[in-house]
């Protein structure tokens, strides 16, 4: 219990803690309200408008691909102690690392979590307010919508978690940031890309946040415009089985990996 | 745990990494109740030592424990046991005050613990400004604060004096002695011997990872030797030995005795009515002593 009260008082005293909650609510709030401004169907090129489903999805689903901003977190997060040398206070104040190990791990989920209801919260706010003033009538019941946001703010705490994991592992902060956010950004996009290699896509994180909240809209339009063969998402529940496979995954990692680890 | 007396122990402890062995079968122990300075040239292995002792390191073979307790089985290890490893190690974002309250947290201690310890080592003032504009002295005392925090019975510093003026060091000479006499063990480690000489009971004397030597600084340096120069050295070489001294010759109409000192030295002289133009007493010079042993023979050519 102290060791969860001290995680939490060494996040909650940087300024990133802030920053943090500001982008939560400047990419929830802030993207999705001008999204919904502008319509999806003045988009260029034109997507469905939001009074239909898949113009409400698409516009939702786009916030999957803010989740490189709370996995950069996680991973400045877990390599923020070997970057500043506090670990070794850190584990000499609790040699038996695994319980200030699990500590980190709780604090960052809860900041995860936060993170998304942050995100989602200020989305839903957005959303509804701007259809209110446009008069549009969405394409799906509220109670959907909110399910589909709660869906995305829980896939943003298992990113920021599989920063935390990406951070462990490789301790070095600007290399677990550059893989992070070179992956999400690029890799992923990249990979979905190469026919053969884009079989796997669903499987990936990204394919398994697209298949959480049914968001087909840029896989489809890339496949379309390589000619190449629609890739299939997993459904909804095996995408979040696969999300939550991840992030036991990378707490797995952020538990085990430095438990035994010299500390130089 | 107050009251209680943890000497240090290391037993047979090695480190390897790969093919390189940072620490090789060292075996020493510090005694509670004295300042104890782990001295070698940079490179030698201290700090890999240190780390071992703090379970930071895992020894490749070998033990350390802390009062009978490798470290990692302490029930209250950062009340047993404070240290200094590198003194910059802070978020720069926090304040002094995030930083010990975070780890007050951890160890269990209240928050007017943070307060103490801010007036104690000078920083109340500093106390709620970020660490990035530290200067490296108030590092140092914010680093010692919090090895501090726990009120721990074993203390160790990792080379302290990096980057403290003559007067902060001069500061941490008298906190260290004072720890020391509540019956505390203190471990610090450095390469510059005449930073620590004058508050070390004993030493361990480390080179290329192996122990060179170890124990109280009286019996490594010796007794004290005199230098006499003298025109009639060689009946005053006999008149000394008859008086039981060592005698050596130190050059022509020098000579190096010991086991007698310098008053006895020109009272005999007198006795027999012989000449002395010089009579110094000679303690070994400690920087010697260091250099000495930590010199490579084969380097030293």
């Amino acid at each position: 219990m102290n060791l969860l009260r001290a995680e939490l008082r060494r996040v909650l005293a940087t300024r990133m803690w802030g920053g943090l909650l500001l982008a939560a609510v400047a990419l929830g709030g802030g993207l999705v309200g001008l999204m919904a401004l502008v319509g999806p169907e003045n988009f260029d090129p034109p997507m469905p408008g939001l009074h239909t489903e898949e113009g409400l999805r698409s516009i939702l689903g786009i916030l999957g691909f803010t989740a490189f901003v709370p996995a950069a977190a996680g991973a400045l997060a877990a390599t923020s102690e070997y970057r500043h040398g506090t670990a070794a206070v850190t584990f000499m104040f609790a040699p038996r690392r695994g319980r200030v190990l699990a500590a980190k791990l709780a604090t960052h989920a809860i900041v995860g979590l936060g993170y998304g209801i942050a995100l989602a919260g200020s989305a839903a706010v957005a959303l509804f307010t701007v259809a209110a003033l446009r008069g549009v009538s969405l394409g799906m019941p509220a109670p959907t919508v909110l399910a589909l946001l709660a869906r995305i703010g829980v896939a943003m705490a298992v990113y920021l978690l599989v920063g935390t994991g990406v951070g462990a592992l490789l301790r070095n902060q600007v290399a677990a940031v550059c893989v992070v956010v070179g992956y999400l950004y690029l890799a992923e996009p990249v990979l979905m890309m190469i026919p053969g290699v884009n079989a796997l896509y669903p499987l990936l994180p990204g394919g398994a946040t697209a298949a959480l909240t049914d968001f087909t809209y840029v896989a489809d339009a890339m496949s379309a415009q390589l000619g190449n063969d629609a890739v299939a998402l997993l459904p909804p529940a095996a995408g979040a089985l696969l999300l939550t496979g991840y992030a036991l995954a990378a707490a797995a990692i952020a538990v085990v990996v430095p438990m035994r680890r010299d500390i130089t | 745990m107050t009251g209680d007396h943890l000497p240090i122990e290391a037993s047979g402890l090695t480190k390897r990494y790969g093919d390189v062995t940072a620490v090789r079968d060292l075996t020493f122990t510090v005694r509670p109740g004295a300042v104890t300075g782990f001295l070698g040239p940079n490179g030698a292995g201290k700090t890999t030592t240190l780390r071992m002792l703090t379970g930071l390191v895992t020894p490749t073979s070998g033990t350390a424990t802390i009062g009978g307790q490798p470290y990692g089985r302490l029930a209250q290890p950062s009340r047993t046991v404070g240290a200094v490893f590198d003194g910059n190690a802070f978020h720069p974002g926090h304040t002094a005050r995030d930083h010990l309250g975070l780890y007050a947290a951890m160890a269990g201690c209240p928050d007017s613990r943070v307060a103490e310890l801010l007036d104690l080592l000078g920083l109340a003032h500093a106390a709620d400004r970020r660490t990035r504009g530290f200067s490296t002295g108030m590092r140092q005392r914010l680093s010692l604060a919090t090895a501090l925090l726990g009120d721990p019975r074993v203390l160790l510093l990792d080379e302290p004096s990096n980057g403290l003026d003559p007067e902060g060091m001069s500061w941490l000479r008298g906190l260290l002695r004072r720890l020391a006499d509540e019956g505390r063990t203190v471990l610090v480690s450095s390469h510059v011997l005449h930073e620590v000489q004058q508050v070390v009971d004993d030493v361990v004397v480390i080179r290329r990872g192996e122990l060179v030597a170890a124990g109280p600084w009286s019996r490594l340096t010796g007794p004290p030797t005199v230098l006499v120069t003298s025109p009639d050295a060689d009946p005053l070489a006999s008149a000394l030995t008859a008086a039981a001294g060592s005698v050596e010759a130190a050059g022509p109409g020098r000579l190096r005795v010991r086991g007698l000192d310098a008053p006895r030295v020109a009272d005999l002289a007198a006795d027999h009515r012989l000449r002395i133009h010089e009579l110094v007493t000679e303690t070994t010079s400690l920087e010697q002593l260091f250099l000495d042993l930590t010199t490579d023979p084969a380097e030293a050519r």
